[in-house]
Formats: structure tokens, sequence, C-alpha cells
């Protein structure tokens, strides 16, 4: 599946959430969004604490993977490196304090972008490592949990008339487009730096749904 | 050569110790940095520590740059959160940016670099310590439970989701030593059940990021449990209601088989082996039937020795003008004795203390019928009287004025085997103690005839019989000098005059008075009272039918008799006169006892099956 997604580019949001659509229907349990009969329904805050568990857990692997590495792969290692490290999705505009995140997380699509761009690419990415590869290959089904359920979040806040058909606001496919980076640097990034940026961003789209869920249904937990 | 060595010397202690000062400035050491931490993500602060100084003042600076930045930026705050620290204000801060801060050691001779620390302010957030503790006792059905309840620290940003906070409490007793810790989650309240009662117990709460440290524990709450019964004692309850539903069951049973139990436990006392003696006869009252059946043809026994009976002689001067009790039915089946001889040493006394006189006189055996024997009851321990064992004794006169009843006394020693021999000689005599009194017929009943340990069985006398079925009666009166006190009597410990119907004289010696000589012929009188003076008052008894000299038959073994004469009705007036006026019996009486004969005492107490109730 990587390699399908590799090979398609990020022109717009919508074929995309289908193709993921798609897959989580085929591989998943169905969730109903509509009500539909024979499937199960859930509510929207049941789903936000679905999504945030994914999250976590998506979180706490990626960051036993980059301690891990650091710990068997990385000592050998200069660490002089480091101080450069450019995570791929730094062009992705993202709140770095808490009332950035605030003013942010009420726009979706930035969330989405966000989201897709730390999930997808990682899977994208080519792993010159071998140890990389095999490390990577157990995100992939937490990533596909994780983008599953985050495919039915703005679909039932859809139908719930929170969010309008249409997703605005993306930001430049370019941009997207790990291909189109005219850094460069993507390619070359380490498996280290790629260990530590998907760690990175695993938390920041926990954090984000914490906040997208404490204002949108602040019932429990908030 | 000294001198020039001492002045080297000298010089160089001079020199040294400014050569010294000089080297003890030096660059600073490195120093190093020790923790950085953020209480709500928002603001951090880092802190170092100093390496050596080099002995001059020495000036600490911070800083840092950003990742993906070369701009190296000095620390903005170092004196909000103390010495030796760097505080990181909010516009400082970004989140999800790797620090790359470095502390800088400077002083006049030179620098001094710490190693760099890369932080990202998201993995260093340490909050404070959750605030408003509270712990309050709630009532369940199960007993009292501790509910704590907190809020987070006032830093932390918790409502809009920005930080997501699990927390942990411990509880623990007092004087307990170990930490009882349970993880809370996310939720603000606990509970925590199964307290000891009346215990004190203190509760702490702390919290931590869903990445990040542990915050400090917060100040112990103390709260005290109210005293209440656990549930394990009203399982204790239970179980004791049911251990008791359990033994009211098995009570039913026993009761049940009552008399089975009783006969395991308690096996019941054998009773008195009289031959013959038929206890369900007589319990239909029919007691000459009983009596006949008791008469055994080998009495007396001769070789038993019955060491614990006495043998009474009684010398017994009859007096005609008696009064007899009204009652006295068989007064006219009373049979008289009379004596053989009318005189002796003692004449006209009665006097039981001579062994002589056994040999003498004829000892009078009262023969009663045994349908006197008909009231037990009357034997029952009626307070300080002495119950008249049979009907008989209505017949006798009433009691003495100094005496609170008549007693009969049975024969202490009765022996079933004592069968009447046609030897009329019977007698038995009341050996008289030694002191006593000189009375007229003054007899008195020395303590020794009667036992002490055994109860007299009153009312066991339906129970005695002589060989002949029949029972002979007398009364003896106790001198007021022997001081003598019938055990038999529990009541009358010091009975001035005890009227005793002392059924067989015991021998002196041995406890039984089995033997009889057989040699004497005698009648049979019956002691019906004892007047002030001690004096016996006799009436004699007919047989009926049976050998009245058979009971003789059964003194003749005893050694000793019980000599009493009986007078005509002239002496008869000697003795005072009766309190009631029971004349009309007297003449016959008087008559009757003009043949008084000793009295012989045999028999025995038989304590089965019943003890007496006096």
């Amino acid at each position: 599946t990587s390699q399908s997604l590799s090979s398609v580019s990020v022109v717009s949001l919508h074929p995309l959430l289908l193709l993921f659509l798609c897959m989580c229907q085929a591989s998943a349990a169905p969730i109903c969004v509509h009500g539909q009969a024979g499937c199960h329904f859930l509510s929207l805050a049941d789903l936000f604490d679905r999504v945030i568990q994914h999250s976590a857990r998506m979180h706490s692997i990626s960051s036993d993977l980059h301690s891990e590495f650091e710990q068997y792969v990385l000592p050998s290692r200069n660490h002089i490196g480091r101080i450069n490290r450019h995570c791929h999705t730094a062009t992705i505009l993202t709140p770095n304090g808490k009332e950035n995140a605030q003013r942010l997380a009420v726009s979706l699509t930035t969330l989405f972008n966000q989201l897709l761009f730390t999930i997808v690419l990682p899977l994208s990415a080519s792993c010159s490592n071998l140890v990389c590869s095999l490390m990577v290959l157990p995100l992939s089904a937490s990533c596909s949990n994780l983008v599953c359920s985050l495919m039915v979040l703005p679909l039932s806040m859809q139908h719930l008339g929170m969010i309008s058909n249409s997703l605005s606001g993306l930001s430049s496919p370019e941009a997207l487009d790990p291909s189109s980076d005219t850094s460069g640097e993507s390619q070359a990034m380490s498996d280290h730096d790629l260990l530590y940026c998907f760690r990175r961003d695993s938390n920041k789209v926990q954090n984000y749904l914490k906040i997208l869920k404490c204002r949108i249904v602040p019932e429990n937990g908030c | 050569m000294m001198w020039r060595d001492v002045g080297v010397t000298l010089i160089l202690s001079l020199i040294l110790p400014v050569v010294a000062q000089g080297a003890r400035h030096t660059p600073p050491g490195k120093p190093k940095l020790t923790s950085c931490r953020s209480p709500d993500k928002e603001t951090f602060t880092c802190w170092w520590e100093a390496g050596s100084d080099g002995g001059r003042p020495t000036t600490y600076s911070l800083f840092y740059h950003k990742e993906n930045s070369e701009t190296v930026y000095e620390c903005p705050d170092y004196h909000t959160a103390g010495a030796n620290s760097c505080f990181f204000s909010k516009n400082e801060t970004s989140i999800w940016v790797n620090y790359n801060i470095t502390v800088v050691a400077t002083n006049a001779l030179g620098n001094n670099f710490s190693d760099p620390v890369d932080v990202d302010v998201v993995y260093i957030v340490q909050p404070h310590t959750p605030e408003n503790v509270t712990v309050g006792v709630l009532e369940d059905e199960d007993g009292p439970f501790l509910r704590v309840s907190w809020e987070p620290p006032s830093k932390a940003d918790t409502r809009s989701g920005w930080i997501t906070l699990i927390y942990e409490l411990r509880v623990k007793l007092e004087e307990a030593e170990e930490w009882e810790e349970h993880r809370a989650g996310q939720q603000k309240m606990f509970n925590i059940f199964s307290l000891h009662s009346g215990g004190v117990y203190m509760v702490q709460v702390r919290c931590k990021p869903d990445h990040g440290f542990w915050s400090e524990w917060s100040t112990a709450s103390y709260v005290i449990v109210p005293d209440y019964i656990p549930r394990e004692r009203s399982m204790w309850i239970l179980i004791a209601v049911f251990s008791a539903f359990i033994f009211l069951i098995l009570t039913w049973i026993i009761t049940l088989n009552r008399s089975s139990v009783k006969h395991c436990l308690l096996p019941p006392v054998p009773g008195p082996k009289i031959k013959g003696f038929d206890q369900q006869l007589l319990k239909k009252g029919k007691p000459e039937e009983v009596f006949n059946s008791l008469v055994v043809q080998s009495f007396p026994p001769r070789s038993t020795d019955y060491e614990d009976l006495l043998v009474e002689y009684l010398e017994v001067y009859v007096n005609e003008k008696q009064e007899l009790m009204p009652e006295g039915k068989d007064l006219q089946d009373v049979g008289c004795l009379k004596s053989k001889s009318q005189s002796d040493n003692d004449s006209g006394r009665g006097s039981c203390d001579s062994h002589t006189l056994l040999m003498e006189k004829c000892g009078g055996v009262e023969s009663k019928d045994e349908s006197s024997y008909e009231e037990p009851e009357l034997l029952q321990g009626q307070a300080g009287s002495w119950e008249r064992l049979e009907r008989g004794d209505s017949q006798v006169v009433d009691t003495p004025d100094s005496s609170d009843g008549r007693v009969k006394t049975w024969p202490l020693v009765f022996s079933p085997s004592i069968h009447g021999s046609s030897d009329n000689h019977h007698y038995g005599t009341l050996e008289m103690p030694k002191q006593h009194s000189t009375s007229e017929i003054t007899y008195s009943v020395p303590d020794h005839l009667f036992p002490t340990s055994t109860s007299f069985p009153h009312h066991h006398h339906p129970e005695y019989r002589d060989s002949l079925g029949e029972y002979s009666e007398y009364r003896c009166s106790r001198s007021p000098s022997t001081g003598v006190a019938y055990h038999w009597e529990a009541r009358h410990p010091t009975q001035a005059h005890s009227n005793f119907n002392i059924r067989n004289l015991e021998r002196q010696k041995e406890a039984t008075g089995l033997g009889l000589p057989p040699s004497r012929s005698m009648e049979y009188v019956e002691v019906q009272k004892v007047n002030q003076e001690n004096q016996l008052v006799l009436k004699p008894l007919s047989s009926h039918g049976r050998g009245p000299f058979q009971r003789q038959r059964e003194m003749a073994e005893a050694g000793q008799y019980c000599n009493y004469r009986e007078k005509e009705g002239a002496e008869a007036e000697r003795y005072p006169t009766q309190q009631q006026g029971k004349t009309t019996k007297d003449g016959p009486v008087a008559t009757q006892l003009q043949e008084s004969t000793c009295l012989t005492t045999s028999g025995y107490v038989d304590t089965a099956p019943t003890m007496p109730t006096f």
C-alpha cells in the first residue's frame, strides 16, 4: 500500500479521503456515520475518544522506536547532525503554542493536512536502513487504524453540520507533494531523523485532537 | 653553607605563599546544567550548578538557540526562578521545538562552557501538585468508605485539552509503614473501601502529564474513620444464629429420646434388693400383698453386719391414759402386746440403757397395718415438723408440746431377709444413752441410733417391712440432756423432744438389728408420743394375723432389747396427760399396752429410690 500511496499525488483531499475510506472499509469494522442499519453507531464523543486512543498508541510506538534507535543504533553515529534536522513536515504551518493551537485547531483542514502529511510521507519515504524499514512496519498498522478513525471523524462532523461539505483552506498540493520538495533534503533524511520527526508529529496530532475534542465535546476529561 | 640554605629556605617561605596565592586564580570550572522543567507546557526553567569558581568572582550566562536556526539568544530572566536559573517566559517558549542550551561560566581569567543540552518543552513537563485535596467519610450498606477529591494544579490548563493529566493517590493508616497506591486515571475523585474502624488515615495525591514527570505528593490529608461493625462481624452473627438453630434441633431430638439419653447418661441407681419386693404392687396400693411377698424365711441373717445402724433399746412404760389420735382407725387394728414380764429391775420405767434389759424384757414390736403406710407423703418436708409416717401415726397422740412433731423412724437396719420365726421372743431394745434422763419413761435415743449420713426414710416406710410384713413403730423421745441431734431429721437438730418411730431397734454394736433373740415373746407396742418429761407413751399394736412375734424374731438376734413395761392404766396415769384428749382409744390402748413389750428395732435405711426430702 505504501507503494500505491507514493505514486498518488496529493491533488485534492477528496480523492485521497475517498481512497482511505475505501481502504478502511475493507479492513476495519464498519463504522456508520449516518446511523445505517446493521452497523455500530458511535457518538461524536466516542469517536473522538477512539481517535485519540489511536493517536496515543501511535505516539507511544514512535517514541519507543526512537529511543531504541538512539540506544542501539545511534551511539556510533555523530550527534552533530542533529542541530540541522529538518522534518519533512516543517513546511506545514502548525501551531507551536497553545494559543496558536487553539486558534488554528478550529480549522480541520490544517489538522488533516498535518495528519496526512504525518502519516503518508513516512510510509512513502524510503528507508535506507534495514532497521528503519523493519521498524516502520508496525507503524503502518497503527497508522491505518488512525487514518481510518480519522476518516470517519470529519464525515460525522459534516453529518452533524459542524463543517461544510467542501474542505477549504487547503495548503498548496505542491507543498504536500514530497516529490516537489525543493529542499532536496527529504531524501537525505536519515532514519533517525525520520523517527524523530515521526514521534514529534504524532505528539502534535494527539494534542490537536485533544484540543479539538475539548472544544467540540467537552463533557469529560477536559 | 648552612647560611645559604637557611636563606634559601627563608626566601622560599616568603615567596611561595605569594606565588601560591596567585596560582589560585584560574578560569572557572565547568558548569553543568542540572535540569529544565516546565510546569504548564507554556514556560520552562533551567537550572545549572557551578563548577569551581577559580578564586575569582564568576558570572554565569546561558545561551540557547532553536533548532534549524543559528541565532543564539541569551537567557531572558535570571532571577525569577532563583539563583543559577534561567526562566523562559511564554513568548520565548515554543513547543515542539528543540532548544539547544549552554551555560557559560566567566571570570577574570577566562570562561568555561558547559555541555549543551537539547530540550523539547513537551517532554520536560512536570506539573505542580494537585490542589484542594479533600477527604470525606461516606456511608454505604457495607460500611463507611473514603471519598478523596482534588483539583488539577492551577497552572496546568486541562480545560482546553492542552495538557492531559493522570492522577495517582496513596493511602495509609497513620501508624502503618507502607503506602497503598492507586491510579486514578484522569478522574478527579476516588473511593477507598475496606477501612479499619476507628482508624486515622493519611491521603496524598500527585499528577503527571501523558508525557512528562510526576509531580510532588500533595500535603497529607488526615481523616478519622468512625467506628462501625464490620461486615465480618455480621457474618459471625449469622454463624451464631445458625449454631443456635442446630443446637435447638439437637435439644429437641434429645428431648424426644429423653428416656434413653437419661438411661445412658445417668444410669439408675440400683434399688433395694429386697427379695420378693414388688414395687409395682405397692404402687397399686396394696401393701398387704407387698409385705406378704417380702416375707422371707431366712430371716434373720445372722451373718450380716450393719455397722452403721444402731440398735436402740427402749424401755417403755405404757400409760393407759395415752391419748390417741382421732384418726386412729387403725387403732383397732393395732395389736397390743402384752409384756411377758411385768416387772423387772427397772420397774415402771423405760430404761433402755441396759443391755440386760434386752434379755429380760420383751421388745414390743409394733406392727402396723400396711394400710398405715399409705401416707408417705406426710413425711415430705414440712418445716419443722415431723411428718407422720403413716396413718398409724395419726393414732398417736399429738405431739408433745416440746416436739414439733412425731418422727417415725424406720428401723435403721432392715433386713429383708428377716423372716419371722416362730419364736416370739423378739424384742428390740433401745439402748439408752448413758445419760438418759431418769424420768419415768424417759429414754433417749442415742444419736447413734440414727445414722448421720442417711436420711431417714420416712417415706420409705412403705418399703420397709419386716419379715412379717409388718412395721413396728415406736417413738422415742429424746431427752434433752442428751442433746442428740438426729440427723435424719435435718430440721430438728436440737429437738428437745423428738418422737421417733423407731421401727427396729438397732443392735448396739452392729448396725442392723437383724438378729433378734428368738427366745422372747413380745408384744408390739407403738410409741405414740413422748410427753414433756421425756416419757414415752406407748400403745400396743395388734397384729393382723401375722405373727406378732415374728417381729420379735427379728429382735431375737439383736443383742439388746428395749424393755418397756406396760402398766395398767394406773401407771399410765403417771404420764402427763396429752394435750389433746384422745381418750377414746386410750382404753383399748391401755389395755393393750399392758402387754407392752420391748420394741425392737431392726431394719435399715433404704435410700432408694429417692432421697428423702426433709
